[in-house]
């Protein structure tokens, strides 16, 4: 790395993410870094800050200007396109998270899915669109600007709720392949018109995690989809599932995705070992026990042994809960910068 | 000591034989099985089968031809679970599996429920659940309270999205020596320990013992939080409320 010329944020995280040669290991965070702290430092808070792009934007920016990250990611929550697809939204307060009231679905099946025709207008996405040009316009030179699709699993738990989406994976695979195909226009076009909006990249959640299905499932059900969005959204993805997910990286690293956002249930060396060369790994900083529970020197020891494992973007393994200090995620960027001094020739 | 062999419902058999690899685990399962008759058995491998249909109906040709509901629902129901729980806890099935499962106990518990109400039989303990605050998630947390309401525990449900206050109210109301919390997000996972905290502040923490469970949720999560005790599983969590009932009563 010694001989790669000193690069922006931006250019390390777009040439990790193509796993070409980096003047250091960037900082990514494909999901959000927000906090309470850095609501109040800017005063752009929840839910506002979902809603108002200036907010957004504002708020999102603080990854850079006051953590240090190499990328900026405005989507803090995932509901955004599920609020434009009818699902009902519980917006809650600045100290918790937006979600989808998936006790009250608006699906039963496939038929009933449609795409509504205000769908990159309603507010709610069209506040995504806003922020990411306010960024790109002020950011777009310095730093990565990464924005967020919502993958047709987990909008099928959204408007279908977890428990009916499920069991209907399992009681009918024709029905539930139907589902999905009517949910992929909303994924193509969400993720198309932020790429027009100036993002660099996009994360793709889509939460087959290996706490609910098998691996045999994500090859099933969405192998080939999330290969076919390689084509269609032409931009870097970053696939995100939390959970244990070793037991379906070799499927995920096939699909021709850029990187894989991977969680901290997964041993960094294990990983690398399964997608090695074929998709690049962004992760795994444990967030519950480690950013929220303890100090600088946990999360260090976390940086460090992605580092050595030779993990291509470092970052928390999920949104990090809001109550997350500065202190801990600034040690992020301090650790990383360490670890590269001392294997500097 | 019983033979796999004394076993005599073959779908129960190749469970044993291919799933259960603990020799506790094991001796049990032969042990149980075993002994129970093979209308019990064929009640287990249809719910393992997750097969609602064929539960609902052998359970009321069973209860028509007079066996007790106590002897359906534990020779049968819940020992069918047991397997569908150690198949879970080692990644031999998953959530949907599960589910389908918990539908067939479902169709099963139809019948028996009504009849051990009537019955008056002494709980084996009541206990508060709820998924916490801002998280709306609940498969396992109702996973959980199938199995503790099977297993004779009196639950409380809460829901989802459950204040400090709504935990607050309930162990007034019902006077539970246990509750349980359940997140499945990350970022929700520390209003555990504001609720714990809650408790604190409203002098009732010495009153109830606390389990918590859930997919991010680990044993040292909990014990950083200052929860009793950890659950990892469905079956985990019956068996915890079971030490703290008893550690309550002490």
């Amino acid at each position: 790395m010694a001989d790669v010329k000193p690069m922006t944020g931006r250019e390390r995280v777009l040439a990790a993410l193509k796993r070409e040669p980096v003047d250091r290991t960037p900082i990514c965070n494909p999901t959000s870094v927000a906090t309470v702290e850095l609501m109040d430092l800017v005063d752009a808070p929840f839910p506002a800050a979902n809603r108002e792009p200036e907010l957004m934007a504002r708020l999102a920016a603080t990854g850079y200007t006051e953590l240090g990250f190499d990328s900026i990611m405005p989507v803090f929550s995932i509901i955004q396109e599920s609020s434009a697809l009818g699902c009902k939204i519980q917006w809650e307060q600045k100290d918790n998270w937006p979600t989808v009231r998936m006790r009250e679905p608006i699906w039963e099946t496939a038929e009933d899915i449609k795409i509504p025709s205000d769908f990159l207008t309603h507010p709610d996405t069209k506040c995504v669109l806003d922020a990411i040009r306010i960024l790109k316009k002020e950011y777009g030179d310095e730093v990565a600007i990464v924005g967020k699709t919502m993958g047709p699993w987990s909008l099928a738990y959204h408007g279908m709720g977890v428990e009916p989406f499920l069991l209907l994976s399992l009681d009918d695979p024709d029905a539930t392949k139907a589902v999905l195909d009517a949910l992929k226009k909303a994924t193509i076009d969400f993720g198309v018109a932020q790429l027009e909006a100036g993002a660099d990249a996009v994360t793709l959640p889509d939460h087959a995690t290996g706490d609910l299905v098998s691996g045999e499932y994500y090859e099933r059900y969405l192998k080939d989809m999330h290969t076919e969005f390689v084509d269609q959204i032409p931009i870097p993805i970053i696939l995100h599932i939390c959970g244990r997910t070793v037991d379906r990286m070799g499927f995920i690293a096939e699909t021709g995705m850029a990187a894989f956002h991977y969680d901290s249930k997964n041993e960094p060396p294990e990983s690398m070992d399964i997608v090695r060369d074929k998709i690049s790994l962004i992760g795994n900083i444990n967030n519950p026990q480690t950013l929220y529970s303890k100090g600088p020197e946990a999360v260090r020891a976390e940086v460090y042994k992605n580092l050595d494992a030779g993990v291509n973007l470092v970052g928390p393994e999920c949104a990090i809960p809001l109550q997350t200090s500065i202190a801990n995620l600034k040690e992020i960027p301090k650790a990383v910068r360490d670890w590269h001094a001392e294997h500097t020739n | 000591m019983a033979e796999l062999s004394d076993v005599v419902n073959e779908t129960i058999q190749y469970e044993i034989e291919e799933f259960i690899e603990r020799p506790d685990e094991l001796e049990r399962n032969i042990t149980l099985f075993a002994k129970v008759r093979p209308s019990m058995q064929d009640i287990a491998a249809a719910l393992i089968e997750g097969d609602n249909d064929s539960v609902d109906v052998l359970t009321k040709q069973a209860l028509d031809e007079g066996i007790e509901a106590v002897e359906i629902m534990d020779d049968g129901l819940i020992a069918g679970m047991g397997i569908v729980g150690i198949k879970f806890r080692e990644n031999f099935i998953f959530v949907p599996e599960v589910l389908a499962c918990a539908r067939a106990m479902k169709a099963g518990m139809a019948y028996i429920e009504p009849i051990l109400s009537a019955s008056g039989v002494e709980k084996a303990g009541t206990v508060i659940m709820g998924t916490v605050k801002g998280d709306l998630h609940d498969i396992g947390k109702n996973l959980c309270i199938m199995m503790l309401r099977g297993s004779g525990f009196e639950v409380h449900d809460l829901g989802v999205d459950t204040s400090e206050d709504e935990f607050i109210d309930a162990i007034e109301e019902h006077g539970a020596p246990v509750i349980g919390m359940s997140a499945l997000l990350t970022t929700t996972m520390p209003n555990m320990g504001k609720i714990i905290e809650a408790l604190i502040d409203a002098d009732l923490r010495d009153d109830v013992q606390i389990m918590v469970g859930g997919a991010p949720v680990t044993q040292e999560f909990a014990d950083d939080m200052g929860a009793d005790g950890y659950g990892k599983d469905a079956l985990a969590c019956v068996s915890l409320a079971k030490d703290l009932i008893a550690a309550a009563a002490r």
